[in-house]
């Protein structure tokens, strides 16, 4: 897998800008994936994710600045390999499932007996071993899921874009999806993620780039950005009156729990003592980071979810 | 521009076409219910002529009358015929049935029919009264002449002609055949691989797979890759169609006795059904260009289409206009013909759609200059060009346009 010796960026966006007419998409973008890491692209619905990713593999030409892999514009015919699966997704129905996955490899650089090889070898791991000569037509949701996947990481690329990853997969292949980027990013390859689902983005993310309106309102890695938003959140279990907030805001109160976010400056340990001064008797206060659904939530004032629903 | 991947692309998409049954299916269809109804129409005639023959030589009893004093009664007592007086009576029994036939002979037969009561003996019996009564006339006639080779023209008159044109021998007809060849294969090559060429761009955009395959190659090594596998497909199914058909017209001559064939053979040049083939060099060369630089016009037009139609089904519509107006010369061919100088046939000539029927019309007529054929074709190469590179520039755009048609502004100023 190239480019992952040094620690030179896998991609490098430099002042990107992408009108389309007089409206502009994307407006003077920068930031850099680096090798081995697994980096979030987030934000609501047409705030310019998926136009970036289509401009940084050459299917947009940018208005202004550089898009840059491994230190070139994308290049089909590059020596690197790259595993891309879109938001918008499909294969040959009409053919047979090992025609398709040989000549997606094929495409992507190996022989062919390697590639059918390869295929064969995949579709037996996802228990699809018996469906190579069937026509993808036939095969279930979820069974073409699994070919996708296939063709996505097929040869195990060194740069894996995957736009939406989960959108539409069922639970089973969620979970192989999951399982099959963290193979690839154990193995050493660098993983870019268009997502709205943050509990993912915090357990595979090492960095995240969050749009809004194709500007990048954060930039950083996780623990970074979840503190830009907030000093962290206090779940807490108690019993008694809470005092007046100083520093802080009680996010939801019931009768004996409440979180409570703390105020920039505010340190979980002053809001104990002020909990405990005032005569509230703490049964449990576990203090955390804000959550990067609550982060999404700041930003675009709505849900991950409700993004995901709402028009561009 | 970089190749790569060019020969993955068109080995996908000549082995996905030839390894599907229905494409065998359709093309050998066509030639096989070709041979179906060229071996009927073979076996029926055969039958045909035999029964007629073998009822003839059975002979039949008829009746005649002659109000014209042609009829020899030897020749007719010879075919079985008995002269009637009443001719109401004779054609009475024939329907009641205790006659099978009487004819009629008008006093004047040059200006009237002959006219035959016949018994229905199906459709191949009945066709045998015919027979009789032209013997009878014929015969009839032969004997009053009472010599075969005046008879003989009578019947048929063979003739041999040689045209001039501009001080030089002209083949005529059969100088038109060969350029012609090219129109001929124009149409096919439309009829066959339109809808082919026409989803070379949907596809990918119906299957979601475009924004995958675009990350493996440039886009138009994905689209001369495409046009170049329906061209082998098409010469394939070209082969299909063609080796029955060669098959066929080798061995009917033979058939046949190979008369025409043995007539022609004594003059210069190929012949097909008697006709002299002449090859005129320049003219082929002319109706090459042509044909290539249509046939990418046609091509690239296609691709355009293509890539601003969100599915096969709409893409369908406009193709269906496309073809109607690259056809419509066909249907003004009379006059282009008759006046190659008219402002409409100039117009068709010159007008990029109209351009490669209309011109190859008139180049295999003789009627269209070198230097205008030159003309036409570097034209139809240049608009061909630019819609390829439209259509390239707008598969960008329209192939991840999936759901609507593309706004062919919009694109090329994003492209």
């Amino acid at each position: 897998m190239g480019g992952m010796t040094d620690n030179t960026p896998v991609i490098e966006v430099r002042n990107f800008t992408m009108r389309f007419g007089d409206k502009a998409v994307v407006d003077d973008l920068t930031f850099d994936v680096r090798p081995g890491e697994t980096f979030g692209l987030l934000g609501a619905n047409g705030s310019g994710k998926t136009t970036t990713v289509r401009a940084l593999l050459g299917i947009y030409t940018p208005t202004a600045g550089e898009l840059l892999v491994h230190g070139r514009p994308f290049d089909p015919a590059a020596d690197y390999s790259l595993g891309y699966l879109p938001e918008e997704r499909g294969l040959y129905r009409k053919e047979r499932v090992l025609d398709v996955m040989t000549y997606f490899g094929q495409l992507k650089g190996l022989e062919r007996t390697r590639a059918a090889a390869w295929s064969q070898h995949f579709l037996e791991r996802v228990d699809l071993g018996d469906k190579g000569n069937a026509r993808l037509t036939t095969l279930s949701g979820g069974q073409q899921q699994k070919v996708q996947l296939g063709v996505t990481i097929m040869d195990n690329p060194s740069l894996l874009i995957l736009d939406e990853p989960t959108k539409g997969f069922d639970p089973v292949n969620r979970r192989l999806l999951l399982d099959l980027v963290e193979a690839q990013r154990a193995a050493g390859a660098t993983v870019v993620i268009i997502t709205h689902q943050m509990e993912e983005v915090e357990r595979l993310c090492d960095r995240v780039l969050l749009l809004k309106d194709g500007r990048a309102e954060a930039y950083g890695t996780v623990a970074d950005v979840q503190d830009a938003y907030g000093s962290g959140i206090v779940r807490l279990h108690y019993a008694g009156a809470l005092p007046e907030p100083h520093g802080w805001r009680p996010l939801t109160r019931e009768r004996n729990y409440a979180e409570i976010e703390l105020g920039e400056g505010t340190d979980a340990q002053v809001l104990l003592r002020q909990l405990v001064d005032a005569g509230v008797e703490v049964r449990s206060f576990d203090a955390s980071r804000m959550s990067m659904e609550q982060v999404f939530l700041k930003v675009y004032g709505q849900a991950p979810d409700e993004a995901e629903g709402a028009a561009a | 521009m970089k190749m790569h991947n060019l020969g993955t692309v068109i080995g996908f998409e000549v082995r996905r076409t030839l390894t599907k049954p229905t494409f065998w299916l359709t093309s050998l269809s066509v030639p096989l219910l070709m041979a179906v109804v060229f071996a009927l129409m073979w076996f029926s005639n055969a039958s045909t002529a035999a029964t007629v023959e073998a009822q003839r030589e059975r002979g039949v009893s008829f009746t005649y009358t002659d109000a014209s004093g042609i009829v020899s009664p030897a020749v007719a007592a010879s075919l079985g015929g008995s002269p009637t007086p009443d001719a109401a009576g004779a054609a009475r029994a024939v329907h009641e049935g205790r006659s099978q036939l009487h004819i009629d002979v008008p006093p004047d037969p040059t200006r009237e029919p002959v006219h035959i009561v016949g018994a229905d003996l199906g459709l191949i019996g009945s066709g045998q009264w015919n027979g009789i009564a032209r013997d009878l006339v014929e015969m009839s006639v032969a004997e009053r002449i009472g010599d075969p080779q005046l008879t003989t023209l009578l019947t048929s008159v063979d003739t041999t002609a040689e045209l001039w044109k501009d001080g030089e021998r002209s083949a005529g007809f059969g100088a038109m055949i060969a350029p012609g060849l090219f129109l001929v294969l124009l149409y096919m090559g439309v009829l066959m691989l339109g809808q082919q060429m026409l989803n070379i761009t949907v596809e990918e955009k119906e299957n979601r797979v475009t924004e995958m395959i675009l990350t493996t190659l440039d886009p138009r090594v994905l689209i001369v890759g495409k046009v170049l596998a329906v061209l082998l497909v098409g010469i394939v199914q070209g082969l299909v169609l063609l080796v029955p058909l060669s098959l066929t017209a080798f061995l009917l001559p033979r058939a046949g006795g190979g008369a025409p064939m043995d007539a022609a053979s004594e003059m210069d040049g190929p012949s097909f059904g008697g006709v002299v083939i002449e090859v005129d060099a320049v003219r082929m060369v002319v109706a090459a260009a042509l044909f290539v630089a249509g046939f990418l016009l046609f091509t690239g037009l296609l691709v355009a289409i293509g890539s601003v139609m969100p599915t096969a089904k709409d893409a369908g519509s406009a193709f269906g206009a496309a073809i109607l107006a690259m056809f419509l010369p066909l249907y003004t061919a009379t006059a282009v013909v008759s006046d190659p100088t008219s402002v409409l046939a100039t117009f068709l000539t010159w007008f990029p759609l109209t351009a490669p029927v209309t011109a190859l019309l008139r180049n295999a007529l003789g009627s269209l200059g070198v230097v205008e054929g030159v003309g036409v074709a570097l034209m139809l190469f240049a608009v061909a060009g630019v819609l390829l590179w439209l259509g390239v520039r707008l598969f960008r755009q329209g192939s991840i346009s999936y759901d609507k048609r593309l706004h062919i502004g919009k694109a090329l100023r994003r492209s």
